[in-house]
């Protein structure tokens, strides 16, 4: 995106937060550009909300620096700072309107009757919610109380939007519907959206760029296709998806090769294996790999041989678990494509390419 | 049990109709005992009462119900000043005693922490001992040569020959004194209610902690300060103790009235008739005060 400035909109500079006996958020670096729709993704109590916190200014860091578009703002009180939060559980002010609720901030500032109006009907307007201007938010249902609590933090037009899980309480189809209004309400306004999951898909169908959080730590970070491909640490790998995972000893460095325990060589992207020496842990998502009949003779460089233990036919897919030597059971996604449908109790062959291998730490 | 695989009849089956009926009796009947002891103990008194309070005679002749409304009209007329008094009374013992709890109630609901039971335990200590010891232990506090009286006077609050004692200060004093859980309690109950995220909100939408306070948590906390001020109003009104221990007959209430007209004189119809005055009147001043606190953004 061409409006990306090289200061970012979010700075986050070695921000630990301790709480009485616990350390909830430790030493975290991070810069968010702008514009942005962020992920911070991560199980429940690895901090994520408490990383929100303090950047909202609802919580201080211990030690470290929060910086908005250059500017330092630690220690600054929430109505100081511009950015807006959608709370977890919405937050509406029970004893005001929709259209109260929407301008409350609005009103805080100072800004005049009429210019309140005009912004709260378009904004109202904007999350289709126009109909309901007169009712009290107890009368709307979740998904209609998500978009008024959107509604109310967007309409401050604030230069960072801060959302803590605010599809949490969203059956499953309005889930993914609001991801994708979510994603289009952010693009169409053009500000930084931080936002707070646990759910991995509901991060990737939205975000330009995820942060994975673990134990109050950022492990990883980067664009969707990017972590996910090359997840670099096993938790990652485990958290954003299913995986195979192996041992195997590096033979040649400059080639990728290694072997399996029993011997059987594998290659894999050579620029991959950099840290790692001897003993490395390599994997392999399911749907990277290709199943093949035992006799089946072109093959990719990657192969293991072994027996179909369960095959599980879903329509777009059938899923294998193949007991291999040597590894033990891996899975398999295979796409329907051709006629061979293995059995359980078939030989089979199950082949991969190089460079869908990743290596974790 | 049979399974029904043919396609329901028409319209409603007798039987639905049938469970329709009971369904719709349930909450009459429910309600049903409620409304007997109403009746019985409520409706048929206060009938009583305004019967007694158009008769003449007394005690030993007996009573004749004859319509007469002087009962009525002497309230207006020989205990105006009591009327007056008692309202103004009962008016100034809410506001004082609303300002005292509102303050209090916060502080324990948002400040307590873990000591909050311990503070809602000495804020309702002292209805543990008897109503008539806790007033006549203020007699001891505001007396001529207690300490408070000393101090105002040092201080030149009292003039040197001034007292509290006997006073309509003394009274509202000790209104305010017995009527302060009556208030307290029920403010905090709607402040603790509140969700600390509402008021997180307000401040990420720009409100100051004060604005947050006049905007969110003021308007939440309504239905505990106007249930805290029926609770401290209502009785306030026609209270007569205060008046006997810590007043005089100058700052006689409506309450000491009633009372000396049904147990002293035993004139049963004044009485009634004073009563049941009081009691409008004690409605109209209720009403008139929960229209000017209340909004109507009042959530339940
Ligand atoms: N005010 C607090 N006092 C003590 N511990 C807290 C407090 N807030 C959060 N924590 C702890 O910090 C950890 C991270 O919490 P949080 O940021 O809410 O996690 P998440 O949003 O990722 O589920 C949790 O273990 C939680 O118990
Ligand atoms: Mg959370």
């Amino acid at each position: 995106m061409d409006t990306r400035t090289d200061i970012p909109a979010v700075e986050l500079d070695g921000v630990t937060k301790e709480f009485a006996d616990f350390t909830a958020v430790y030493e975290l670096n991070l810069a968010i550009g702008e514009n942005t729709f962020f992920a911070l993704l991560g199980p429940s109590g690895c901090g994520k909300t408490t990383t929100l916190r303090m950047i909202g200014g609802f919580e201080d860091p211990t030690t470290g620096v929060i910086r908005l578009h250059g500017e330092d703002v630690t220690g600054q009180k929430p109505y100081q700072r511009p950015v807006n939060t959608v709370f977890q559980s919405y937050a509406l002010f029970p004893h005001l309107t929709i259209f109260e609720n929407v301008a409350f901030g609005l009103r805080r500032r100072g800004v005049e009757d009429a210019e309140v109006k005009r912004r709260v009907n378009e904004m109202l307007e904007l999350v289709q919610l126009t109909p309901f201007i007169k009712r009290k938010p107890k009368q709307l249902s979740g998904g209609q109380q998500q978009r008024v609590a959107l509604a109310r933090a967007l309409v401050n037009h604030p230069r960072v939007l801060l959302l803590d899980e605010p599809l949490g309480a969203l059956d499953l189809k309005l889930r993914k519907e609001m991801q994708i209004e979510l994603k289009r309400i952010q693009q169409e306004v053009g500000i930084t959206f931080i936002h707070v999951t646990h759910d991995q898909e509901e991060a990737m169908t939205m975000a330009d760029v995820i942060a994975v959080m673990h134990q109050g730590r950022i492990e990883r970070m980067g664009e969707p296709t990017e972590i996910y491909e090359d997840p670099r640490t096993a938790f990652v790998a485990g958290f954003l998806g299913a995986s195979n995972m192996m041992s195997v000893t590096v033979v040649d460095r400059g080639s990728g090769a290694v072997a399996l325990n029993g011997g059987t060589r594998l290659h894999i992207d050579p620029s991959k294996l950099d840290g790692g020496d001897g003993t490395v842990r390599v994997g392999v998502r399911p749907e990277k790999l290709r199943i093949y009949p035992i006799d089946e003779v072109s093959l990719p460089p990657n192969v293991l041989q072994g027996t179909v233990t369960d095959a599980s036919f879903i329509g777009v897919s059938t899923h294998y678990l193949v007991e291999a030597d040597h590894i033990g059971e891996i899975a398999v996604v295979a796409q329907n494509l051709d006629d061979h449908h293995h059995r359980p109790g078939d030989p089979v062959k199950v082949g991969w390419l190089p460079q869908h291998c990743f290596v974790v730490a | 049990m049979t399974v029904e695989l043919a396609p329901p009849p028409p319209g409603r089956s007798a039987a639905a109709d049938r469970a329709e009926t009971r369904r719709r009796r349930v909450p009459y009947l429910l309600l049903a005992p409620g409304l007997v002891w109403l009746f019985i103990f409520y409706v048929i008194p206060l009938f009583q009462l305004l019967r007694m309070a158009l008769t003449t005679g007394n005690l030993q002749a007996g009573y004749v119900f004859d319509w007469v409304w002087e009962n009525f009209t002497q309230v207006f007329t020989t205990y105006q000043p009591q009327l007056l008094r008692s309202l103004v009374f009962a008016l100034a013992t809410t506001m004082i005693t609303l300002l005292i709890a509102y303050p209090l109630a916060y502080a324990i609901a948002f400040r307590g922490g873990r000591y909050q039971s311990l503070f809602l335990l000495l804020l309702l200590m002292p209805l543990l001992f008897p109503f008539l010891m806790r007033t006549l232990a203020w007699r001891i506090i505001l007396a001529d040569q207690g300490v408070v009286v000393q101090t105002l006077q040092n201080i030149g609050l009292l003039p040197s020959n001034g007292r509290l004692l006997a006073t309509g200060w003394a009274v509202v004093a000790g209104l305010v004194y017995n009527f302060l859980p009556f208030m307290a309690l029920p403010i905090y109950v709607s402040l603790e209610k509140i969700d600390n995220r509402l008021i997180e909100a307000a401040n990420d939408l720009y409100s100051t902690p004060f604005t947050a306070f006049r905007k969110v948590t003021l308007p939440l906390s309504m239905p505990g300060v106007i249930s805290g001020s029926l609770l401290t109003m209502i009785p306030a009104a026609g209270d007569y103790v205060n008046v006997e221990l810590l007043g005089n007959p100058q700052q006689a209430m409506m309450g000491n009235v009633v009372q000396n007209k049904f147990l002293n004189i035993i004139d049963y119809p004044a009485a009634a008739a004073i009563s049941f005055t009081l009691m409008v009147a004690i409605v109209i001043l209720v009403l008139v005060y929960v229209r000017s606190v209340g909004t109507e953004d009042l959530v339940a």
